[in-house]
Parts: C-alpha cells; sequence; structure tokens
C-alpha cells in the first residue's frame, strides 16, 4: 500500500493532521490539471481547495468506497469541480481573461507556463468543457481512455467520441484562421 | 502555433510548457486551514459534548438533592408527630 493510502487509512481512523500527507503528495499535479481545464491558476486553486474540503467531509462520513484509488478519486472530485466552476463561468459570460487579469500571479508560474497556459485557454476556449476536460486528461496529462472513462464516470466510447470531436473542432478552427 | 504544428504537436508542446506550473506559495496552508475549519466541531456539538462531560456530576448532585429532600421529609414528619403527640398529652 503506498503513502497515499496510508495516509486515507490514518484520516479515517481520526487523524485529522494526515490529510496534510494526501495535500502535500497530491496538489501540485491536481493544481495544474485545474488549472490547465479553468485556463488559470487563481481559479484552479479555489476548486482544487474545494475538492479537499469536500473529499475530507466524504471520509469523515465513510463515503469514500476505495473501489478506485485515492489518486482516481481526487482527480474525479477536481475534474468535476472545474467543470462545473468553468460552465458557470461561461454561463455568467466571463472570459478566462478577465479572470486572470483579476487573479494576481505570484510567481507561482515561470513565465514561460503563463504564456503556454494563456495560450492554451485560448485555443481550446471554443471546445465543450467536458470535450476540453478530455481533452486535457489525455494530451497533458498523459492518462488513457480507460483512465479517463474512470475518472469522468463515463465509458471509454463516450472518451473516444469527445477526443475525435474535439480534435476535428480544433483543425476545423486551424484550417479557418 | 505554427505553420507546421499539428494539434498533437502543439498539445505535447503546451503540455511540456504548462509544466512547471504549481501551487502559490501558503496553498497548503489555506487548504489545511479550510479542513480544520471542517473538522471543528459545530455549536451543538461542542455543547453536546461539555454536557456529557457534566453528566455525572450532575447525576450525583440529583441523587444528594434527592436524599436531602427525603431526609428533610422524615424530620418534618418526625417534628408533626412528636407536636400531635405533646397536643394529645395536654
Amino acid at each position: 500500500m503506498d503513502t497515499l493510502e496510508k495516509a486515507v487509512d490514518r484520516v479515517l481512523s481520526g487523524d485529522t493532521s494526515a490529510f496534510q500527507q494526501i495535500v502535500a503528495q497530491t496538489s501540485v499535479r491536481l493544481v495544474r490539471l485545474g488549472a490547465r481545464i479553468m485556463g488559470n491558476q487563481a481559479d484552479a486553486e479555489d476548486v482544487v481547495q474545494e475538492a479537499y474540503v469536500k473529499a475530507f467531509r466524504a471520509l469523515k462520513a465513510g463515503e469514500f468506497d476505495r473501489r478506485s484509488s485515492t489518486a482516481t478519486w481526487l482527480y474525479r472530485i477536481v475534474v468535476n469541480g472545474a467543470i462545473d466552476a468553468k460552465r458557470s463561468r461561461n454561463r455568467r459570460g466571463e472570459t478566462s481573461d478577465e479572470a486572470v487579469e483579476t487573479a494576481a500571479w505570484d510567481g507561482a508560474a515561470s513565465a514561460e507556463a503563463r504564456v503556454a497556459l494563456t495560450e492554451l485557454d485560448e485555443w481550446l476556449g471554443s471546445l465543450p468543457t467536458e470535450q476540453r476536460a478530455t481533452l486535457v486528461l489525455q494530451s497533458l496529462e498523459g492518462m488513457n481512455n480507460g483512465e479517463i472513462a474512470e475518472v469522468m464516470g463515463v465509458s471509454e466510447g463516450a472518451v473516444e467520441q469527445r477526443l475525435v470531436r474535439a480534435r476535428a473542432t480544433l483543425r476545423q478552427r486551424r484550417q479557418q484562421s | 502555433m505554427t505553420d507546421f504544428e499539428d494539434v498533437d504537436q502543439r498539445l505535447a508542446r503546451l503540455a511540456r510548457e504548462t509544466e512547471a506550473l504549481h501551487p502559490s506559495a501558503g496553498f497548503s496552508a489555506r487548504v489545511m486551514l479550510a479542513i480544520e475549519a471542517e473538522s471543528a466541531p459545530s455549536f451543538w456539538e461542542s455543547t453536546w459534548f461539555s454536557s456529557r462531560r457534566l453528566l455525572p456530576i450532575a447525576a450525583l448532585a440529583a441523587a444528594l438533592a434527592v436524599g436531602w429532600a427525603a431526609s428533610l421529609e422524615h424530620s418534618v414528619d418526625d417534628e408533626l408527630a412528636t407536636s400531635y403527640a405533646s397536643a394529645e398529652l395536654e
């Protein structure tokens, strides 16, 4: 059993401080994933913090059935949170550019990463949120279709369909420009 | 995106370039503060736990009060009995 699963065991047995170990081991990957879906880091940190609180509540309530690994479970909470947040931002008509301007960059990202994140957000901005998240999980997080299906709670066929559609939209946009 | 870069090449480049993203300073501390706030007992939970601690003392006090009331009743009965007896003698 890896250290992440052991930390979960400790939280389940009442040791709240063990949750810090879970945060230390997963926060870099989860914030990066959130930023790639949301298009900016400040929103990603909000989503990931909320995801940790939800995970903690679920652990305390005995709702984590451990059918998937802790890492996959946390990925699922963050992806769902990011999709919901992105959708509600789109409904409000707020663009990522506005969000980036209002969010203070505090040096957590290099200038290159910041520029790349803005480029990524503009490029994937035309995709439906589920397609964008699916493409991020595959091409930026390096997951295979089975892993993506488990994280997103859909079939592998649905994952494949989203990826095909996302790539077709991006190619179409490239030809138009 | 260059003229020769296709969708997958561009995704691969952006994956490399965003690899350096990491949480801002103090992020973990903020998360743990939120977790501690979440794990702190609510007003009613803390009231119940405090009350539970006082329960044995309250039970002992109640028992003593009942004992004292019973003994008081006995002495009042004795006094009444004595006063009736003396009234009958008179």
